[in-house]
């Protein structure tokens, strides 16, 4: 009787590693006046470049990746790697291209300026 | 009904595949969680620390906090960090939202082993403190020669 073989071989010693990074939700402060929202969003420890910001038909989408470059032995770990992800409905009356951002101490300081249509206008009284 | 050894041995690598698919995707389940610092089992901003030999090195997160707001201080193997966050909610702003927290932390550590105060090293970027501790003489790793 002939040795059966398998079509496909799998290692089973060798244990299946998938390195998913964890997705978070970063905390965010939301605050708007006249001229523009900003969003205050804390991503300790990612660099400005794995920063992503998406705005597709009033929806905002962030996401950043951190690694964590420690090296030696791990004693503890609380930290991990993370990628930070998080969608919001903005109104369509931002003005998209005006649209900016800066990183500060880990904290990403998004603008989103409104439109000239969407601003409060104040409307003057002609004397007649 | 007649089994050869083989044949058991791939139905117990079917389960062994089910039983794989089924931890991914109750791993999956704590995928989604909200990054509340401090949420942690300790109290104060999440940290790392590791041993590379000669010195320790300790990584932790603290978004939104100035360097002059942040004090070091080392005794022996007694690490205390502390700070303040100051508010920076602009001006003229209406807030929806206020997630970030404003606090003052204090964090201390016993370390493994006594540092080289003199020799620390901190460094603030992007939110991520990183402090090289270089290891006291005495808990340096040696080299034994055999005679």
């Amino acid at each position: 009787m002939g040795e059966r073989t398998d079509l496909v071989k799998t290692e089973s010693n060798v244990p299946e590693r998938s390195r998913e990074i964890p997705a978070v939700a970063p905390v965010v402060d939301i605050y708007e006046n006249e001229d523009e929202i900003l969003l205050h969003v804390d991503m300790p420890g990612v660099e400005k470049e794995d920063i992503t910001v998406n705005i597709d038909n009033g929806k905002l989408s962030l996401a950043g990746v951190r690694h964590i470059s420690g090296e030696g032995a791990v004693l503890w770990e609380e930290l991990a790697d993370v990628e930070y992800q998080r969608s919001f409905s903005v109104p369509q009356t931002i003005d998209v291209d005006k649209v900016n951002a800066e990183m500060h101490n880990g904290v990403l300081h998004l603008h989103l300026p409104k439109s000239e249509a969407a601003k409060p206008r104040q409307i003057e009284i002609k004397g007649g | 009904m007649l089994m050869r050894i083989s044949d058991v041995d791939r139905m117990f690598n079917a389960m062994d595949l089910l039983q794989s698919r089924m931890n991914r995707m109750s791993s999956d389940f704590g995928r989604f969680r909200t990054a509340v610092p401090g949420a942690g089992p300790y109290s104060g901003p999440a940290a790392n620390l590791y041993d590379a030999g000669g010195h320790l090195e300790m990584k932790m997160e603290l978004p939104g906090i100035d360097k002059e707001n942040l004090s070091i201080k080392i005794q022996g193997n007694y690490l205390e960090v502390s700070g303040k966050q100051e508010s920076d909610k602009p001006e003229g702003y209406t807030p929806h939202r206020v997630e970030r927290g404003l606090s003052s932390f204090t964090r201390s550590f016993t370390l493994p082993t006594d540092v080289d105060s003199s020799k620390v090293e901190a460094q603030l970027a992007n939110g991520l403190l990183s402090i090289i501790l270089p290891k006291s003489e005495a808990a340096q790793p040696k080299q034994i020669t055999i005679n």
